[in-house]
């Protein structure tokens, strides 16, 4: 194992060994093997979705074997166009996106100064890693303690069924992901430039608006993205607040199963058109997944 | 060397003010309303009023009498009364509550060891010399952040019993009780599996190459470097991971909420399901807010337990 941990990280990427017989070979057909099987069990369900949402209606059960479209059934895009055709579910895509980009821009435009506050200043009656770990602790929290009272205020304030009350509440669901993994790319960053530029007289602000803040903007973006996913997965708060005007993609998910009883085809186009986005996300952010996730613990 | 200017708190400050707000305040108001009992009711009152036409004058029957049409009022009455802690002695006799528990801490308590130990084999394994390694990788990321909601009833096509994929097995996914709680975890295995493989993956490969080379040459076996070297090293990991897990976890609701209702009966109700339902469907809101500030409470448990490791994490 010693042996092949080293070739494993120096070849990463490179062309797989010459196949010759010898013992590392067996071991390589094996594990890859293994990998294949493992990553095709994982993929499954998401290859099932997208086969069940290809079909006609008809043919939902009395395909056979893996659904495999073109070979077992006449793939249609019926279900889809059917779908997105309604104005209900153009609304729920609609008020998904607006409620998720809106909800995360507003936690980084709070998130990202506090962040620069932990990483760069000395708070003397708390320590820093107290202040980062009491934000860490909000994102624990189980929602349902929040959820009723959150009710109440929104229903006092006729605020129910707005995209204002789910893009506040998705804010602060979101936002101390950002101060702890934006903190984490801050300290990441050379000291010496932001020196430089206090030298220069560019204050405080200055210094973080014109050189820390364009150089995080990677890691800020990507982890934008990360907010954006959980935003739009969220469905909770959804179904508490929202009733018709401002329902995201999960709650419609959730109504049409209620109203139109078990149709799978349709079951399978709801899945995949909110699945789609936060999983491409997850694509493109690849590189910053484990340390999004693990909220700067890990570096990916 | 760190800055201690005021405007220090310019920048910290309106994060802070936000979880106040929208947090800190919210948990506050719901321990207010854990000591109430709250009813809400709908009083519907009707009320005639005559048809005006457009002079505005009552349009008249053909007996003369002026048209009327009904208006319907809806006027939402909510009472509260204080009743000290009958909430939260409620809890302890009611037996939804109990199954709800049970239901929670079977679902933690296998789920989780599951995905992490899962989780941790997968990496070794991807550590290893692999045919397209980086795209199984990639194919491995993608349940991560597929919508739980969603993902429930995905699987709800996927276990049903007559005529779905796995319906040549014969098992009873969502219609027995025990299977149907085993289903809801297999979700969240397929789920979050991932999530553990991809950060042991990471911190795996971040151990340095000396590492194993001395471990090589002292002749190590696999399993001695397993438990002697790797675990020991990736034990923060772990423990980061475990406590992530630990808190979604307890949130459970989204995929039972999809796939099997709560049910068979109350078989997958976990305890966020039955807060829910309580509050926002009953209406029976103080309880609600009891019932949602013990698993508040454990979760804190849970985190002050691992209060020190983060403090060393974040440091």
């Amino acid at each position: 194992m010693a042996r092949s941990v080293g070739i494993a990280r120096a070849g990463a990427g490179a062309a797989p060994p010459a196949v010759r017989w010898r013992p590392d070979s067996l071991r390589y057909a094996i594990f890859s093997l293994l990998a294949i099987v493992v990553a095709m069990i994982f993929l499954f369900p998401l290859y099932w979705a997208l086969s069940t949402s290809l079909r006609n209606p008809i043919d939902t059960f009395t395909v056979a074997g893996l659904g495999i479209p073109w070979v077992d059934f006449e793939p249609t895009l019926d279900n889809w166009i059917d779908q997105i055709s309604t104005a209900e579910s153009r609304r729920a895509m609609a008020n998904s996106t607006i409620i998720a980009i809106c909800a995360s821009v507003l936690a980084l435009i709070l998130g990202t100064p506090a962040a620069y506050a932990l990483a760069r200043f000395n708070f003397k009656r708390m320590p820093n890693r107290d202040i980062t770990v009491w934000f860490l602790s909000q994102r624990v929290l189980p929602p349902v303690a929040t959820v009723i009272p959150f009710y109440l205020v929104m229903r006092a304030l006729g605020m129910l069924d707005t995209h204002i009350a789910l893009i506040l509440i998705n804010a602060t669901f979101v936002l101390p992901f950002v101060v702890v993994i934006v903190r984490q790319t801050f300290l990441d960053l050379p000291l010496e430039l932001e020196e430089a530029a206090l030298v220069d007289g560019a204050g405080h602000f200055g210094s973080f608006w014109r050189i820390a803040l364009p150089l995080a903007m990677p890691a800020i973006a990507a982890t934008g993205l990360i907010m954006f996913a959980f935003a739009w997965n969220e469905f909770l708060f959804a179904i508490a607040i929202s009733s018709k005007e401002a329902i995201t993609i999960p709650v419609h998910m959730a109504g049409g199963v209620d109203s139109r009883g078990v149709q799978f085809w349709f079951m399978a186009v709801r899945a995949m058109i909110a699945m789609i986005p936060p999983v491409l996300i997850a694509l493109l952010a690849q590189r910053f997944i484990v340390r999004g996730l693990t909220l700067g613990a890990v570096k990916g | 060397m760190r800055w201690t200017g005021r405007v220090r708190f310019a920048f910290l400050l309106p994060a802070v003010i936000w979880v106040l707000a929208f947090t800190v305040f919210p948990l506050g108001y719901s321990l207010y309303l854990a000591f109430f009992k709250i009813e809400s009711k709908v009083e519907v009152t009707r009320e005639k009023v005559p048809v005006l036409d457009e002079q505005g004058e009552p349009v008249l029957l053909s007996s003369g009498k002026p048209r009327t049409r009904n208006i319907v009022h809806k006027n939402q009455v909510t009472t509260s009364e204080f009743v000290g802690l009958f909430n939260f002695e409620r809890l302890f006799e009611d037996p939804q509550v109990a199954t709800a528990i049970r239901v929670t801490a079977i679902f933690v308590l296998v789920a989780v060891p599951m995905e992490l130990a899962l989780g941790m084999l997968l990496a070794l394994l991807f550590n290893q010399q692999l045919l397209a390694r980086s795209a199984l990788r990639t194919i491995m990321i993608l349940p991560i952040f597929a919508t739980p909601l969603a993902v429930g009833y995905l699987f709800f096509t996927i276990f049903y019993e007559e005529g779905g994929p796995l319906g040549f097995l014969g098992i009873p996914f969502l219609s027995d009780p025990d299977w149907a709680l085993f289903s809801v975890i297999l979700v969240d295995v397929w789920q979050w599996t991932p999530f553990c493989f991809l950060v042991f993956l990471a911190a795996l490969q971040g151990l340095p190459d000396e590492l194993f080379e001395a471990a090589r040459i002292d002749g190590a076996s696999t399993l001695d470097l397993l438990t002697r070297v790797i675990l020991p090293l990736l034990q923060p990991t772990i423990l980061i991971v475990l406590l992530l897990r630990l808190a979604e976890a307890l949130k459970l609701f989204d995929v039972p909420f999809a796939l099997t209702g709560g049910g068979p009966g109350i078989a997958t109700q976990s305890y966020s399901f039955l807060a829910f339902r309580v509050g926002l469907r009953y209406f029976d809101l103080g309880y609600a807010s009891a019932m949602a500030y013990v698993l508040l409470i454990v979760v804190m448990i849970i985190v002050t337990l691992f209060f020190r490791r983060l403090r060393e994490t974040y440091g």
